[in-house]
């Protein structure tokens, strides 16, 4: 495998070339590109096909990836189910936001890796590199890839932030409401 | 009648009213229309697309309450995602998760209408016994000194060392155990908000509300309103029910975003081209300054203390920002930290020494509220440059403020974030990266869409607040107001719509 930096080909170049077009594009290829994706059996999905929870669980890990790797203090994303949270949100929302949200992930498991200079999809990318393609992301010349980021990334610190266990991480003790006689810690 | 709150959630078939008046939305201008036309002895109605809580639900679990209280579950945005939309809904409107700032229309606001607006009868004197009322009503006072929390002090610090005026703020609560969870409702029942104070007060009047049911339609035959078509929702959304109500008189209650949205839904008469044109949102970013000792802007009242040295309210002026703290809870503070990952992490774990303070432009820039192919509003707002020099003053205000009081470091939430850490290096900051997606900003206050004014071809309703051409046709919330206020709008929505109930109550008279 070559380092990443060696598939930088023209990374610039090729998202000022591609654009926000890509949004599109990227969705009709997501929909063609859906196939070899699998969740457990036991996984019942509620706004997610298989293949978008999937896209959702790798950037959920790379979005609250811990700062002391190795700390049992920090939960992962996977010990929060922040992707299962997640699904069962957008199942709440309104169509419009759940079909953008689609195709934003559509965009990021096809297209978005592309653009940051790799020719995998973003699901098979290793950490790293994934942090690569989110990072052009959030950088990005496009207000409305940046805007789609940004609401991934929001809810995915909802899924993370809002269990108790993170709380001793920030250094908040929680709600007064329910709190628990030795604290939500 | 006999009054009640009713969710439409449990109704076990359709219902079919005829009434005087019914209203849409049961927020501070519409509980207030609400309670007036039932103390009046009408046949009222309320109809509340959101649920009907009480403090017993306010948990102060973001993750709770933001489906429960607001929009879209709180990711309303506008229609370029560039700023985020908060808004209420449910029995007792945005007034249940708002700050509780109480602060009457500026005087140069109300001179301005009249000047350039063509609204009448909406002077200082003609509003000061409605502004009264209210106030009593909601038990308005000063935030003591004792209350302000290490956030506000903060501001406090910077106003005096940097000589800027500043001062304390006024709110509605009683009995607040300064709890710091005033955005997700509040477990103690200490604000004298809509769902305290003015829904109850309607209900003892008679007045009935539909929690649970959504507007779909006003009814009307092109020159008078006739009534409203909604359907009462489950708990998942499904329609569990139809709502018809007939009624002389329709109060569109339902804020400047919704409002205008079913206005234009319903093919309301618009001859000029005026219906939810100009919105103004006060858009806001924020500015985070790191202290070397605990800050906790979590605990305690949120806001009680503003900046106004940046504060015109002339129009045009080069000075058109407000300044207040605008501490998170960690969901929030999550979202509008930048970046992800170990640093993102890292970044938060200075939590408990941030101090935040958030700049609101008190905003020219013209907005719209249009009906997408959903029925859903959606609220096209593209900053104007003027109003993106203004927030880039408010951010770099805030900055020197934070500074002043002592902070370490100043951070600028953007991609990447601009971090200084003294005011040498702010002076040399380049701030023409500022405007909306490259910074995190949020709107609380939509206003406008429905402006008020005594000629029809420059405004939406009278100065009655009555449709210029569909009779009984009133509005009664923050869609009235033809500019933006600079400052928090419920006591000037409470007030507008008690000053303007009198001749809502004559026409539902017949």
């Amino acid at each position: 495998m070559r380092a990443p930096s060696d598939r930088k080909v023209s990374r610039r170049r090729l998202l000022g070339i591609v654009g926000g077009a890509l949004v599109l594009g990227a969705s009709a290829v997501a929909v063609v590109r859906t196939r070899g994706y699998s969740v457990p059996a036991d996984r019942r999905l509620v706004a997610f096909s298989p293949w978008q929870f999937i896209v959702a669980q790798h950037a959920a890990r790379r979005i609250v990836a811990p700062d002391r790797p190795g700390d049992a203090a920090i939960p992962a994303a996977d010990d929060l189910d922040v992707a299962g949270f997640v699904d069962a949100w957008v199942a709440r929302m309104d169509g419009r936001v759940r079909r953008d949200l689609g195709r934003f992930l559509g965009y990021l498991e096809h297209a978005a890796p592309i653009g940051a200079g790799f020719a995998t999809r973003f699901s098979r990318l290793a950490p790293t590199e994934q942090d690569e393609v989110l990072a052009s992301l959030e950088s990005s010349s496009s207000d409305l890839l940046r805007a789609g980021f940004d609401g991934l990334r929001s809810l995915v610190f909802m899924g993370y932030y809002r269990d108790p266990t993170t709380w001793a991480i920030v250094g908040y003790d929680g709600p007064l409401v329910n709190r628990p006689a030795g604290g939500w810690r | 009648m006999t009054g009640a709150i009713l969710r439409g959630r449990e109704l076990s078939g359709d219902v079919d009213l005829e009434v005087d008046a019914v209203v849409i939305g049961t927020g501070a201008g519409g509980s207030v229309a609400l309670r007036e036309l039932a103390r009046a002895g009408l046949n009222a109605v309320a109809l509340e697309e959101g649920p009907w809580s009480t403090a017993a639900d306010f948990d102060q679990r973001e993750d709770h309450m933001l489906p429960r209280l607001f929009q879209d579950m709180g990711g309303r945005a506008t229609e370029d995602m560039g700023i985020r939309v908060l808004q209420g809904r449910g029995v007792g409107g945005s007034t249940v998760h708002n700050t509780n700032l109480c602060k009457r229309t500026p005087e140069p606001i109300l001179d301005l209408w009249a000047r350039s607006h063509g609204v009448s009868g909406a002077g200082v004197a003609d509003l000061a016994p409605s502004f009264d009322s209210i106030e009593l009503d909601l038990a308005v006072s000063e935030i003591p000194a004792a209350a302000r929390n290490a956030n506000n002090e903060i501001l406090r610090a910077g106003c005096e060392a940097l000589g800027w005026k500043g001062g304390p703020l006024k709110h509605n609560r009683v009995g607040c155990q300064q709890s710091g969870f005033c955005e997700l409702g509040c477990a103690y029942d200490a604000k004298q908000n809509a769902l305290k104070v003015m829904v109850p007060q309607a209900v003892a009047a008679g007045a009935r509300v539909y929690a649970d049911v959504e507007a779909l339609r006003l009814e009307h035959d092109g020159q008078r309103v006739t009534g409203v078509r909604a359907v009462a929702r489950g708990a998942g959304g499904d329609v569990v029910a139809s709502v018809n109500v007939r009624a002389r008189v329709v109060v569109l209650a339902a804020s400047a975003v919704g409002s205008a949205a079913l206005a234009r839904r319903s093919g309301v008469p618009d001859p000029y081209g005026k219906l939810g044109r100009g919105l103004r949102v006060h858009p806001g970013g924020v500015v985070a300054g790191r202290f070397d000792r605990a800050v906790e802007g979590w605990r305690g009242i949120p806001q009680s203390y503003e900046c106004t040295e940046h504060l015109s309210y002339e129009p045009g002026s080069d000075r058109r920002v407000w300044i207040v703290p605008a501490f998170a809870h960690p969901i929030g503070a999550a979202a509008s930290t930048p970046g992800f990952g170990a640093a993102h992490m890292s970044a938060m774990r200075a939590y408990p020494t941030l101090a935040v303070l958030t700049a609101m432009v008190h905003d020219e820039t013209s907005g719209e509220v249009l009906v997408g192919d959903d029925g859903r509003p959606v609220l096209r707002y593209a900053m104007s440059d003027a109003d993106r020099g203004q927030l880039a003053l408010g951010l770099a205000a805030c900055a020197r403020l934070l500074l002043a009081a002592g902070a370490t470091e100043v951070s600028i939430p953007a991609i990447p974030s601009r971090r200084v850490a003294s005011l040498a290096e702010l002076d040399a900051l380049d701030l023409s990266f500022v405007r909306p997606h490259a910074v995190p900003l949020t709107a609380v206050h939509p206003m406008g869409t429905m402006r008020m004014g005594d000629d029809p071809r420059a405004s939406v309703v009278s100065s009655t607040g009555e449709h210029h051409q569909l009779r009984g046709l009133f509005v009664s919330d923050g869609s009235l107001f033809p500019t933006s206020l600079g400052g928090p709008p419920q006591i000037s929505i409470y007030a507008f719509a008690l000053h303007l109930a009198p001749h809502v109550v004559a026409r539902a008279r017949g």
